[in-house]
């Protein structure tokens, strides 16, 4: 099976590609202008954030740069889009011949470009007296195009590959773009010779199901024999099939022209004088091959956030990795929610600090819990002194073993035997200590003693 | 006439010549003391307070919300605009007859065309003395009709004035210039309406105009464009040519272009392919005319109100312009094409390493009377631009100017410039009207 995708994917531009009207208005045809409404008279002017955005994407996705990159209008006629061409690019996209991994497959990105949305139609109003009402909101919004080569072997694979994909482009171009509703894909799919085009699937989850169909579909016909028409196809939300939308005997012709309202532009100064930017996924590669941490766990890291990665490469500088990664997994996270909104410098150092003194055993690993969860309530770790407790918890245990000296004598043939210790301190403390915390408790004491 | 027309012999005037597709609903500023400039604007210029229809019934009660940057300019200097003036539809053609309006006569023989496509913007300049109109030229339709009307026509640099508010009809060739009966008036309202405007990104990438500090020494005139000229142009062309050396002391030197020849091909199949999609738009939603039933299948809507309202001329350029971007005729036509205006820009340049100015007569004919129009073919009318074609091909500024009379009636010369050498214009345009003594028609209302 092959499969090749076409994303779209709206820039989080503040003005829209080209005019300045806002991109987040909500009521409809709040934010219009002549400009995106292509009124006669009106011309476009370019929102150089939006190139810029469109060149870091390329850059990431390992593209070869246009020294020089133009517009192209491409003509159809639908009533949302106003001037009855897109305003797009044709035979100059910022960005060709890259490719992106996914799971250690590489995925050929044929091309990257820039263009305008069109409005958003929205049929209203009972079956039969249907009316269509368009917002023009939408129309003009910066949009980047990605382009992959037909290397995706699943509906599986599809959306893995989106998905990372999103993951990365958040990170690149802000937070708000690449929302796994919003994103637009056109897929095109083939079990056999002839590839059928999905087009305008909305949202990562109707993509895996339209692929899923439109393969379960294919592969049914060959197997009766039947030829696959070449064709373009829409995936219906509301029955989850695909639709037939009309056979295509040969290409569409948008009688493409250049868009003479727009200039030629230089890309290769502009592209050499942006920074490298390390996406998550990349990040999360590069940590697990330097500190020689599980990929996944790396990972996991790096989507909870950069700073969480930032959290951990700070400890994992002083403290052996894997330690660094429980606790950056474990108690770190607990209180991520609360730590997130008052990271400093100090607060790092401090952090750091209480992970070091646990593994130079200045401190005990229930001190050091607390001490983080103090730190993410913003009181100093020091002043909440929880060795009081601790002393509570060991002296629990100790006095238990010195009442039951059986114990320690049975926990060399039947270590089991520590846990009439862990049932006694559960007991009696009543919930104080979480399980872990007593096990080991019990375990350093019982090991002490033996020692 | 006199300098300030009163506003019910302006209206009858119009009722007669058919100039105007709009007047100012309020014309008491033409009997304010001092007196302001007036001006107007071809009907393909967005102007605040009037409709703005490019001389098409598709875009009947259109009225934009925004002036053009060059009124917008014009207005800002003091100048009232009186109105807009007729066209052809969308600037398609070349005697101002495919106006979906009336047709305006010219004000020398009411029998004959005044030129297209900004024919309404020279009959006004030709009958108001100290009127300013602003056209616009994509092929050469501030020159014809200047030459027709006999008055000065201005075709600055591509990209000199801002088309912000000008309706498109071929983005890379369209130009706003003047129409005047004074040089000084040049030399007045240039500077005003020229400069950078970020609306319009390519009109941001110009030189300062400057309008001094050079004078024409030498004139080329290629052999290619005094080829099938009618024999009154000839002979006014010669006459001219003949004064330039003995009372302007200029050099005249006939040169060989042989590019020129293949600019008329070019031009037409960049203009009507970028016309296409511009005219891609009109379609009787959110603006123009809306007469049609809306529940119908949108395509069918967009259909019949392009069918019904769109004239023939504009019908032609969308099926010639779609045809030469198709799928296997792109190459052959609009890429090739735009070979061929590199090659014409670069002829050009070559001969401005030796002269200042390339010198042709405007039209090869004198205005025609609209029974010859009539009887036309499609491609012989777009052959009499063979002349105005070339420079705007090349973006190159150019200058229509009245050089003398045949059957009473107006002859013109061009002269093409180096790019953003406006300047050279104004000079030749005042010197020339300095000796040569300019006609205008004696019109009671």
């Amino acid at each position: 099976m092959r499969i090749g995708l076409e994303v779209h994917v709206q820039l989080p531009t503040r003005s829209k590609l080209f005019c300045s009207c806002s991109t987040s208005a909500e009521e409809p045809n709040s934010s219009i202008c002549p400009t995106c409404l292509g009124f006669p008279g009106s011309r476009p002017a370019i929102n150089r954030k939006a190139l810029e955005m469109a060149v870091q994407i390329a850059r990431f996705l390992q593209c070869r740069i246009a020294p020089e990159i133009w517009f192209s209008r491409k003509t159809y006629f639908y009533p949302d889009l106003p001037k009855h061409f897109q305003i797009t690019q044709y035979d100059s996209p910022v960005g060709v011949d890259g490719h992106f991994m996914v799971e250690g497959k590489s995925i050929g990105i044929w091309r990257v470009h820039v263009e305008e949305d069109p409005g958003r139609i929205k049929r209203v109003g009972r079956s039969g007296e249907e009316v269509s009402l368009i917002d023009y909101n939408r129309s003009g919004i910066p949009l980047v195009e990605i382009v992959t080569a037909p290397d995706l072997s699943s509906p599986d694979e599809a959306r893995i590959f989106l998905t990372e994909l999103l993951v990365e482009l958040r990170h690149i171009i802000g937070t708000s773009a690449g929302d796994e509703q919003s994103v637009r894909a056109d897929a095109n799919i083939s079990m056999g010779e002839e590839r059928v085009e999905v087009k305008n699937v909305q949202g990562l989850r109707n993509l895996e199901r339209a692929l899923k169909f439109e393969a379960n579909r294919q592969q049914r016909m060959l197997e009766s024999g039947m030829k696959v028409v070449r064709e373009t196809r829409r995936f219906d939300e509301e029955r989850k099939v695909t639709l037939s939308a009309r056979e295509k005997e040969f290409e569409e012709d948008y009688g493409y022209i250049g868009e003479p309202d727009l200039g030629v532009y230089d890309l290769t100064r502009f592209a050499s004088s942006m920074p490298e930017i390390e996406t998550p996924l990349r990040r999360a590669q590069r940590m697990s091959a330097h500190y020689v941490v599980d990929y996944e766990k790396a990972r996991q890291i790096v989507l909870t956030s950069m700073a969480l990665a930032d959290l951990f490469e700070a400890i994992a500088k002083r403290v052996d990795p894997e330690v660094a990664m429980n606790w950056t997994l474990g108690p770190i996270s607990n209180n991520w929610s609360q730590l997130l909104p008052r990271l400093t410098e100090q607060v790092v150092e401090d952090v750091v600090t209480v992970v070091q003194q646990v593994v130079d055993r200045q401190i005990t690993d229930s001190e050091g819990r607390r001490r983080i969860g103090a730190i993410a309530v913003g009181e100093c770790a020091q002043d909440v002194s929880c060795a009081v407790e601790d002393a509570l918890l060991d002296s629990i245990i100790s006095q238990y073993l010195d009442e039951h000296p059986q114990v320690l004598k049975d926990y060399a043939s039947n270590p089991r035997s520590a846990n009439s210790v862990i049932g006694h301190v559960m007991k009696v403390a009543q919930g104080k200590y979480n399980s872990q915390e007593v096990v080991e408790a019990v375990r350093k004491e019982i090991e002490r003693r033996k020692g | 006439m006199s300098r300030f027309p009163c506003p019910d012999k302006l209206l009858k005037l119009n009722q007669r010549f058919k100039i105007f597709t709009e007047l100012a609903e309020d014309l008491s500023f033409l009997q304010e003391y001092p007196p302001r400039t007036h001006f107007s604007a071809k009907d393909n210029l967005c102007a605040v307070g009037f409709q703005a229809r490019a001389g098409s019934r598709i875009l009947e009660g259109y009225r934009p919300p925004f002036d053009a940057t060059a009124i917008w300019r014009m207005r800002q200097e003091g100048a009232a605009l009186l109105g807009k003036t007729n066209m052809d539809e969308f600037g398609f053609g070349t005697f101002c007859t495919n106006s979906g309006y009336d047709i305006p006569r010219n004000p020398f023989d009411e029998e004959r065309a005044c030129g297209g496509s900004s024919g309404g913007a020279a009959a006004a300049t030709s009958l108001l003395e100290g009127h300013v109109a602003l056209g616009v030229s994509t092929g050469g339709s501030i020159s014809c009709p200047a030459s027709f009307c006999g008055v000065i026509g201005l075709t600055p640099t591509y990209g000199r004035i801002s088309r912000h508010g000008l309706i498109d009809y071929a983005n890379s060739l369209d130009k706003i210039g003047l129409l005047v009966r004074d040089p000084l008036a040049l030399r007045k309202w240039l500077p005003v309406i020229s400069g950078p405007d970020p609306k319009d990104p390519t009109s941001c990438v110009q030189p300062a105009l400057v309008t001094s500090g050079r004078r024409v020494e030498r004139v080329a005139v290629p052999k290619e464009a005094t080829e099938n000229l009618s024999s009154g142009v000839e002979s006014q062309f010669a006459r001219s040519l003949a004064s330039l050396q003995e009372e302007h002391g200029i050099l005249v030197e006939e040169v060989s272009m042989p590019s020129l020849r293949f600019a008329l091909s070019a031009y037409y199949v960049l203009a009507t392919s970028e016309a296409s999609t511009n005219l891609a738009r009109y379609c009787g939603m959110r603006f123009g005319v809306r007469n049609l039933d809306i529940s119908q299948h949108f395509n069918d809507f967009f259909a019949e109100t392009r069918s019904a309202n769109f004239g023939t001329e504009a019908k032609r350029r969308i099926l010639l312009g779609t045809y030469a971007r198709m799928v296997g005729f792109r190459d052959r036509y609009y890429m090739k094409a735009l070979a061929v205006r590199q090659l014409v820009i670069a002829e050009y340049k070559k001969m401005f390493q030796d002269f200042d100015l390339v010198l042709t007569p405007t039209m090869p004919f004198i205005a025609p009377h609209f029974a010859e129009i009539e009887r036309m073919r499609p491609l012989e009318a777009y052959q009499a631009d063979f002349l105005t074609v070339p420079p705007n091909l090349a973006g190159l500024p150019h200058l229509s100017l009245p050089c003398g009379y045949s059957d009473s009636m107006p002859v013109g010369m061009q002269l093409v410039a180096p790019h953003w050498e406006e300047r050279l214009l104004l000079d030749i345009a005042d010197r020339w009207t300095s000796k040569f003594k300019m006609r205008f028609p004696e019109v009671s209302a």
